[in-house]
This record gives structure tokens, sequence and C-alpha cells, in this order.
């Protein structure tokens, strides 16, 4: 088989896989009833075939993220400091504990891939006490790490088994500090990528890193702008199979406090996709307020939600776009704010974007900004059909 | 002795808080400036973080009223024996009487309030209040 000069580049997600080379891209749906390699082979086996393993990249989201519970000591600095980093690293699931009602706090029943403990700048008087080491005895969890305060540092290390120690994610300035809880928690990704079986079978077509998708995604934003019309401050909405990422500028942030190295990050809705996760997203759209208001705008019923047809899945994925909105929007208290109003463009990446049409998409963003915002005009959507930005990510993580 | 300030609320006086700033670090503080349009519940975690001895609120707008009626319920949450808690500048929207706003404030949760007083004399103030509290 002649060998072909250019690069093949793959992308394992939950629901889809998709194949790029030569500026196109195929997507396949997943066989669940083989494993990702032989998928992958005897969909494209040929194709694979025709490249040596220096030229295959692959980045996969296909191994469910990492769980992590952060516990901290106050909900703006220390908790919001590490969640931050976290989602930056590549995390899916984050559950967090403020240290000061650690004594009602009902421990998690599934096993944590992570823990991180973070609180106070570096000389301050001690914050954790027995109270932690008791509420760790019923947490089971594979790593462990501190990036808290000094004084603490010496208690925790005798007492906790296993307990990795990296630099205070707090600096004495109270500002963040995130390079060595990242590159931790981005390594952890890679040795959960790379212990999964399915995704270590795929080391036998490609002798490149296998990075994390959502890491190649906002490894292209700076450059967005070189692909399409974009105006800064963007969101880009990334709907999949299992979960919605949204990666967005910084400047969006409502009552910023947080100055990183990055002007992109990145959130996760992690029950939010429209076929592994559509019951809970379906159940997420029946909590909102507004949902039985906007399916009579797009002209159908509660029923279409417990169909299983094309029309079913447009609305799923305009309901999926608007509950991104909204949980980001001032109206809800999440993890975080935007200022939606000073959106200058979205850009729809993911599944989704090869489902809705351009109207599709502008219909409901448009319901979005009348009914939430109170706004006549919308941001320039961008539908990103043939992932445009993940080949970019690709060519900036594997710089060619 | 540690210092955690910066303006509350939708009140962009930055020259202000500049001003607060560099005062508190030549009197020998460690400033933790968190800036202007800053929300109550962070203040005080900027002081859970730090272990600030005072926290220095300032406002210029007069917005601070609404947005210090939740100072009783966050102080509540945490322990915050000790702190010293302070508000200055100008703090009523339109013209009141300095003898109707500080106990208006100190009913706030404020132990010191400064309505239109002098920068260095408040800051004496404060001076003269932590010595005491040693």
């Amino acid at each position: 088989m002649s060998q072909n000069s250019n690069r093949l580049e793959i992308d394992i997600g939950s629901t889809y896989f998709k194949i790029g080379t030569n500026g196109k891209t195929n997507q396949y749906f997943r066989d669940f009833t083989t494993n990702i390699y032989n998928d992958v082979k005897n969909k494209c086996g040929e194709i694979i075939s025709k490249y040596k393993k220096n030229d295959i990249f692959i980045c996969s989201s296909a191994n469910g993220g990492l769980s992590t519970l952060i516990i901290g000591i106050s909900s703006l600095f220390s908790i919001k400091y590490a969640t931050n980093i976290a989602f930056n690293s590549g995390i899916n699931i984050i559950d967090t504990l403020l240290y000061s009602k650690i004594d009602e706090a009902i421990p998690p029943k599934e096993i944590i891939d992570v823990v991180i403990i973070a609180g106070g700048i570096e000389r301050v008087k001690s914050k954790f006490d027995n109270r932690l080491l008791e509420y760790l005895k019923e947490v089971k969890y594979s790593n462990i790490v501190y990036v808290g305060n000094g004084t603490d540092r010496e208690f925790l290390k005798s007492n906790i088994d296993n307990l990795v120690i990296l630099e205070n994610i707090i600096d004495n300035r109270l500002q963040i500090r995130e390079d060595e809880l990242k590159e931790y928690l981005t390594n952890l990704y890679q040795n959960d990528i790379v212990g999964k079986e399915e995704i270590k079978k795929l080391y036998s077509i490609t002798s490149n890193q296998i990075y994390s998708t959502p890491y190649i995604v906002n490894r292209s934003l700076p450059k967005l702008r070189s692909l399409y019309d974009v105006a800064d401050p963007f969101l880009v909405i990334d709907i999949g199979g299992a979960t919605t990422d949204i990666h967005y500028s910084t400047d969006l942030v409502v009552n910023k406090n947080i100055l990183t190295s990055s002007s992109y990050d990145r959130l996760v809705f992690k029950k939010l996709g429209v076929y592994k996760s559509r019951e809970s997203l379906v159940f997420g759209a029946k909590n909102n307020e507004f949902v039985y208001e906007l399916l009579d705008y797009l002209m159908v019923n509660e029923n279409i939600l417990e169909e299983d047809t094309l029309k079913a899945t447009t609305i799923l994925m305009q309901l999926a776009i608007f509950l991104v909105l909204y949980q980001v929007s001032k109206n809800s208290n999440d993890y975080i704010s935007l200022k939606l109003d000073i959106l200058n463009s979205i850009v729809v990446t993911g599944g989704v974007s090869k489902v809705l049409s351009q109207d599709d998409i502008d219909k409901i963003v448009r319901f979005f900004y009348k009914k939430i915002l109170h706004f006549d005009t919308i941001p320039a959507i961008i539908i990103d059909r043939e992932y445009k930005i993940w080949t970019l990510g690709m060519k900036e993580v594997h710089s060619v | 002795m540690r210092v955690v300030t910066g303006v509350v609320g939708n009140d962009i006086h930055v020259v202000a808080n500049r001003l607060i700033e560099i005062s508190l670090k030549e009197r020998g503080f460690e400033v933790f400036n968190l800036g202007v349009n800053t929300y109550l519940e962070e203040f005080i975690d900027a002081v859970i973080e730090t272990d600030a001895n005072v926290l220095l609120i300032s406002s210029l707008n007069g917005e601070a009223e609404g947005w210090s009626r939740d100072l009783l319920f966050l102080k509540s949450r945490f322990d915050l024996d000790g702190v010293l808690f302070v508000i200055g500048g100008n703090l009523s929207v339109g013209e009141a009487k300095e003898e109707e706003i500080i106990p208006k404030y100190k009913a706030y949760g404020y132990d010191l309030v400064f309505h239109q007083v002098d920068l260095n004399v408040g800051l004496d103030i404060i001076e003269d209040t932590l010595k005491g509290k040693r």
C-alpha cells in the first residue's frame, strides 16, 4: 500500500468518531457492540493503512473524563480557582465542598479519581484539622493532591497516605497560580486515557501522544479568527453525545476575580448531551420555567421529547443550546455567569453542527435573547460544520 | 497586620481605592486590594483566605447601604471573631445625617463607620482600635 504524505487526524467521541484528512472530515456513529479500536479499524481500516504511524494524530473524549472533588475554604477563591484549573485541564465531573460545611457533608458514594484540597495564602493560621481526615476516611478516591497554604502542609502530609503536594494555587497577592496543578491534572487525564484498555489499543496505529479533545479545542481558540469571521468576546458551544463543553473569552465573566495566562476558559455540562445523556437533557429541559413557551415557539409540544425522530433530535439540540445559554446567564446561580449582553459571536461545533441548520440555531438564540435578555439583536452565529476548530487545534498541538 | 480592601457594589471609584491602598501600605499594612465593583461575598472570602485583621470597604457613590444588608448573615457563616469590619466613604445617596448613618451601618455589622471622614483620620482610628484590640 502506498504511503500518503499528509496527516490523518482522528477524534474519538462518546457517540461518534471522526476522521480528517486533506481538509475533509468524515464522521461515523460508534458501534457500541464492539470496542473503539475494532470499530475504527472496521470502518476506516483501509484509509488508516495508507498512513505511517507518526502521521496519525488522535485525540479522545471517550474515556468519560476524570471525576474530581474539590475541598476549599471559600467559594470565590480556593474552590473557584481549583475549579477553573480543573475545567481547563480537561476534567469533566466536578463536585465541591466548602470546608466550613464539612460536618454536615455526605461523602460521595462513587469512586473519585482525584480529590483536590485548597485554601489560604501561604502564611496563614491552620485551616484544616481532624474533621478533614475523618471525612476523607469515608471517601473512596484514587488520587489526592494538596494545593493550599504552607501551614497545613506537614499536618496533612503526615496524616494522608499518598498525598501529592504541589505549590499553592493562591499566591500572596490572592491571585491564581495554575501551572503545577494544571500540569498534574493534565497528566492524570492523559494517564487515564492511556490506562483505558480501549484507548490503549489505539497506540498500535499511532506513535504520537493521544490528547484529550477539550485540550485540543482550547488550543485552537486564540487563532479562531484565522478560520472564521469571529469577534471577541466569543463563545464556542460544543454539544456532543454525552456532554456539552463551552469555551468562552474570559472577558465575558461577571465578577471576574481570576487572572489566568489563557484568555479562554472551559466549562462542562456533564449531563447535557443528545444521545448518551438524552434523559438528563430532557429532565433539565422539563424543569426549566421557559421550556413550554419555547416548545410552543418552535411549534411542537412536550411529546416530541419522547420521540425518536430527526425532528425530535433537532428540538433536543435546540433545547441544549437554550439550556447552555440559560445556565451561564445571570438568571442562573451556577458556577459561572457570563455577560451575554456583550457577546459578539457564538460558534457552534460538535455533533450538533451536522444536524441543525443556520435557521434552527438563529431561531433558538433569538428566543433566548428576546425572552431572557430582552434584546432584539443577537450575536453573529457561526457553524463549524467541517470541524475546522478541531483540525486547527490538532495542528497547533502537533505543530506542523 | 493584613487588610482586605476594595470598593463595594457597582462603584468604579478607582482613584480613591488606589489612595487607600497606598496609604495603608505606607502605614505598614499588608494589603489585599480587590479593586472596584466588588461583591460583599468576595470581601468575606478574601478575609478567610488571607487571615486578614481588617476588612476595609469603601463606597463613594452611596450604594453601600444596599450591599451591606447581608453582612451579618455572611459573618455568621464563618468564624470571623477578631476581624475589624470597617466601612468608609460617602455612605448615603443624597443628604444624610451622620448620627443616623453610623448606627445604621453598625447594625449591619460594621465595627467602625466613617461617613465623609478624611482618609488619614479614619486610618488613625483604625490603628488605634487595633492597638486596643491587641
